[in-house]
């Protein structure tokens, strides 16, 4: 029983995890219809951000975290403006461009970090809390579910009551017609990838005093943000974060009572399930092809 | 009058008949590793030409590793009967896959792909029995033939060039034959072909078929070099290199891919004193290529005829 | 005496340019090429290592590298080793392989055939399965840190310092002694067979041995980010004892351990980093945690048996140059290099087939913490591993200690039927 409602607690916050990364690169997808290699590798800066100034230079956490996701948020930009808007209709060479960048971020990431073992972040919230005699959850991972709550609820905010966020709305469902109605798709663009790389470099910041910090960790932020995506929905926010959360269950407790590979399998065929029966997932609109 | 065109490949046939007697052992290795290589990149063409990527094709290649080395390990099965059935094994599990996976396009085509495959390379990972898990399948045997020694390099090579040679030139006449051309017609003109009563979804899965099992005997000819089969050659970053020397060399012509797998192999080689920079040269190389030469290298070729037809027209002062 | 983590990251960044890290790390490799300055009529001899330098392997290749050039500058410094009456100076020369089995035979056959090295080291695993056809055809005398990488066709491939996990049954003896009341335990190790089987196989013998019950045994994959599902899974079994036999994931899975109350006694095989652990954890909840490597300014190295020259000496020079590098690889290659070189004294060669001729010669062969047995034909086929002692260390305030040095050669001896029982039990190969 107790597993059970530890499991429960565990499953939550992986999903406000699953759910900031899928959410950006759902973003990135849906506004300038390009796949982003790199995303992982974002979350993965953010996360090594946050060793340098916090661990190493003493810098406090949270301004550590506003920093981190100003620089993601940057090279966000950066890449939107001299890589992806060059390419713009052409996917794969936008696709390459991300290649690119995830090699390059990759090797920074050796160069900061040296090849020593996997980096810690000693956790700023220390400690635990206990309910009762069953569940114990630590203050740091209460603390990422809260923050993820909060970035999530601003991105709702702003995708659905600002004329900003309404812009990007539109250029995702159609670009031309947008265009027409005199939105200016390279700023839209900018300000979704900028949006996206906010949510990286605030995952990764996040996930610092949670977990190893290698250069490659970014790769299991992009195959689940794949999954998550495509069984919530490739134009659909609401279904990515819905996604994530199910996505979350699912694997937490087949990884307790069965085995984390099936559980990574499972999600892998319940994507390939989605993919044929549902393709635009399961709140997706009908993204243009 | 044997056209140029024949008499250019000759001369690069014996070119690479002789070469690898110049060079040392470890380029040796670095060429049959080409060659391999080169096999992978001009049978994903054929399915590109339907206008379909997708992100399994070096798991197809894993596909016929696996099934090679159990035929020759456990079963003792010679290599001359194993690498044929390692194409053919791949090329039936791609068959199977066709019925979910062509149920998809495009982008939904390339990611469902993707799932499946990892699906596939976990399942080598977590089925132990037979598959070795992670440590993969080992002691391999490499084929005999007349008492040659195939782990010199150079005879392996000899294998490579041969086998290799036979493959392209079977994939090169299925392009230009009524199948490739309908492929083509898959790709650009779907509604068109369609119209005269072309089953589009039978031919993307043809060109995916044949594509899968010319990879599997790639993956063959690879495992009985190296002695060794693990999962984790055939996961996301072999396969996004693969992707990379289609789009940088380009796709458009038979020879695109081919010149994207050399020139990016041999740049990747000669960078091997910046060990650990090598990545983010690599990547900026990539940015570098698909910003100032979009339309692969093969793109270079006409413009430097077209420069020198021009420098040739111009009246010499 | 290890620093912390500012003051690593500032010694690291004070010293070099903002690229020198990488830019070393690279240039160890090209450095490790350059001929030394010899005096007059010395020879050099090159000794290889086809590790991995970069990716994900990067902590059990690259440290072993710095440490085999601090001893290797040592001996040249000193003028040099005296082989069959002439001089040499040792130079290494790596090759990073990335744990790509590919390269990792590219590797092998540039530094045999082009560099002509007489030795080539190893990390172990399937990057040393490529290469043994290749390697053992031209009868080149390579090191291995797994045993169980050796068959009776590999003559010349030795496991001359670590012998993983073998000696992993120490731990497990001396916590059992201390705790006779524990009775159960979990083990938690990753699913690949060369680490993860092999070391689940050895834990499971130790406790057998002991007349512990293991209760559950997780293996996870390389991809898992949270380890509190399968930390509270394994918990919910109430085990007297948590054995980690993993290498990479040590910090978060102890970290999950004190987030979920636990009050058991711990046991793993590595603790690279421990500091970090405390810093996520608290002194008092790594008290007697029980591991087997030491920290090399450990008094206790000192004692006379001991074959490695001036341990607290290493340890400084190491971390002067590379601090927060530290793994337990950064004195196991040095220690095989040092090996070759007694071999090759005893040998008056430096020609692979005699060196090791030398040293399976030798029935009473070095080892790092005393005097060794070659083994392994129970297991392997062939007995090129040397066992011997080995040290059994304890966190106690703060900082590693080593408890004592016990023999797992005594254990071998005893109980390899109940490890091969296990192993077979796992599907491992045995003979």
């Amino acid at each position: 029983m107790e597993l059970f409602l530890q499991s429960i607690i565990n499953s939550f916050i992986q999903g406000g995890f699953f759910a900031l990364w899928a959410v950006g690169l759902v973003l990135v997808f849906g506004v300038m219809g390009v796949v982003n290699f790199a995303h992982g590798e974002l979350v993965m800066v953010g996360a090594y951000t946050i060793w340098v100034l916090h661990a190493q230079y003493g810098t406090p956490y949270l301004w550590s975290l506003c920093l981190a996701i100003l620089l993601v948020m940057m090279i966000g930009l950066a890449m939107e403006r001299f890589l992806f808007r060059p390419k713009q209709g052409d996917p794969l060479g936008g696709l390459i461009n991300s290649i690119g960048v995830l090699f390059i971020l990759q090797v920074v990431a050796h160069v900061v970090g040296g090849t020593g073992p996997a980096k810690q972040v000693a956790p700023p919230y220390a400690g635990t809390m206990i309910i009762g005699e069953l569940l114990r959850i630590p203050y740091q991972r209460l603390f990422a579910l809260a923050i993820s709550a909060v970035a999530l609820l601003l991105l709702w905010y702003f995708l659905t009551r600002t004329k900003l966020g309404w812009s990007l709305r539109a250029v995702a469902v159609d670009r031309e017609a947008a265009a027409l109605q005199g939105i200016n798709i390279n700023r839209t663009s900018a300000i979704a990838i900028g949006v996206s790389g906010a949510l990286a470099g605030l995952a990764g910041g996040l996930m610092a005093p949670m977990t190893n910090i290698y250069p490659t960790m970014g790769h299991n932020v992009l195959i689940t943000a794949f999954i998550v995506t495509i069984v919530g929905g490739m134009g659909s926010l609401s279904g990515a974060v819905i996604a994530a959360v199910l996505y979350a269950f699912l694997h937490t407790f087949v990884t307790v009572y069965v085995s984390g590979t099936i559980a990574t399998m499972c999600g892998l065929l319940i994507m390939v399930v989605v993919l044929i029966i549902r393709p635009t997932g399961i709140m997706g609109k009908r993204v243009s092809e | 009058m044997i056209s140029p065109r024949i008499i250019s490949i000759v001369v690069l046939l014996v070119g690479l008949v002789i070469l690898p007697h110049f060079l040392k052992f470890h380029h040796q290795d670095f060429l049959i590793f080409l060659g391999i290589n080169i096999l992978v990149v001009v049978s994903y063409r054929l399915m590109t030409l339907t206008g379909e990527w997708s992100l399994i094709h070096i798991v197809m290649m894993g596909v016929g590793a696996y099934t090679s080395a159990l035929l020759s390990k456990s079963l003792g099965v010679s290599f001359w009967i194993s690498m044929p059935m390692a194409g053919i094994s791949a090329g039936f599990v791609a068959a199977l896959l066709c019925f979910p996976l062509f149920r998809m396009t495009q982008f939904y085509f390339l990611i469902g792909s993707f799932a499946v495959g990892e699906a596939i390379r976990l399942a080598w990972i977590y089925f132990v029995k037979p598959f070795g898990g992670s440590s993969g399948i080992n002691n391999v045997p490499p084929p005999e033939f007349w008492g040659l020694d195939f782990m010199e390099p150079i005879i392996y090579f000899y294998l490579v060039l041969t086998i290799v040679t036979i493959c392209l030139f079977i994939l090169y006449r299925i392009e230009n034959s009524r199948i490739g051309l309908t492929l083509h017609a898959v790709h650009w003109q779907a509604p068109l072909a369609e119209s005269v009563g072309v089953d589009t979804w039978r031919y993307r899965s043809l060109a995916f078929i044949i594509a899968s099992l010319f990879v599997g005997i790639a993956g063959a000819l690879k495992v009985h070099y190296l002695g060794i089969v693990t999962p984790h050659q055939f996961g996301v970053g072999t396969m996004v290199f693969v992707l990379i020397w289609v789009i940088l060399g380009g796709y458009n012509t038979f020879w695109g891919p081919i010149l994207g797998a050399v020139v990016l192999s041999v740049l990747d080689e000669s960078f091997r004193t910046f060990e650990a920079l090598r990545p983010a040269i690599y990547g900026a190389l990539l940015i570098a290529g698909i910003m100032f030469l979009p339309k692969g290298f093969e793109s270079i070729a006409p413009k430097v005829r077209a420069w020198w037809r021009s420098s040739r027209a111009s009246p010499s002062p | 005496m290890t620093k912390t983590p500012k003051e690593v990251f500032q010694a690291r960044f004070g010293r070099r340019r903002f690229l020198g890290t990488a830019l070393a790390g690279a240039g160890a490799a090209i450095l490790g090429s350059f001929p030394r300055i010899s005096i007059a009529g010395t020879k050099t001899v090159k000794l290889g290592m086809n590790i991995p330098m970069t990716g994900d392997y990067a902590p059990w290749g690259l440290p072993g590298l710095y440490g085999c050039q601090i001893i290797a500058n040592n001996l040249n410094t000193d003028g040099g080793v005296k082989i069959g009456g002439d001089r040499y100076m040792i130079e290494m020369v790596a090759y990073d392989h990335g744990y790509d089995t590919e390269k990792a035979i590219q590797g092998f056959k540039k530094l045999a055939l082009q560099d002509k090295v007489k030795m080539v080291m190893m990390l172990g695993g399937s990057t040393v399965g490529s290469v043994l056809p290749f390697a053992m055809r031209r009868k080149m005398l390579t090191s291995t840190l797994l045993p169980s990488d050796i068959t009776p066709e590999t003559p010349y491939l030795v496991a001359p310092c670590e012998s993983h996990p073998l000696y992993n049954v120490t731990g497990v003896e001396w916590l059992a002694r201390k705790n006779p009341n524990a009775k159960t335990a979990v083990i938690i190790t990753t699913n690949d067979i060369e680490y993860g089987k092999q070391s689940a196989a050895t834990y499971n013998a130790a406790f057998e041995v002991e007349g512990i019950k293991v209760v559950d045994v997780n293996f996870h994959g390389f991809d898992v980010v949270d380890f509190a599902p399968i930390v509270s899974s394994l918990l919910a079994k109430k085990p007297d004892i948590f054995c980690m036999a993993t290498d990479v994931y040590t910090t978060p899975i102890v970290e999950q351990l004190f987030h979920q109350g636990y009050k058991g006694k711990i046991v793993s095989c590595t603790l690279d980093g421990y500091q970090d652990v405390i810093a996520k954890t608290s002194k008092e909840f790594v008290e007697g945690l029980t591991y087997q490597f030491p920290d090399f300014d450990d008094p206790a190295l000192n004692k006379p048996g001991i074959n490695f020259p001036d341990p607290g000496g290493f340890d400084m020079a190491f971390n002067k140059d590379h601090a927060g590098e530290w793994s337990a690889v950064a004195w196991e290659y040095p220690s095989i290099l040092l090996n070759w070189v007694e071999a090759a004294k005893a040998a008056g060669s430096v020609e692979p087939v005699a060196v090791t001729d030398a040293m399976k010669a030798d029935s009473s062969p070095p080892h790092t913490f005393g005097p060794g047995k070659w083994w392994g034909k129970e297991l392997w086929g062939l007995s090129n591993a040397v066992v011997g002692d080995w040290p059994v260390v304890a966190i106690n305030n703060g900082k590693a200690r080593i408890q004592e040095f016990r023999s797992v050669y005594n254990w071998l001896q005893k109980y390899n039927n109940v490890l091969k029982k296990h192993m077979q039990a796992l599907d491992l190969r045995t003979v």
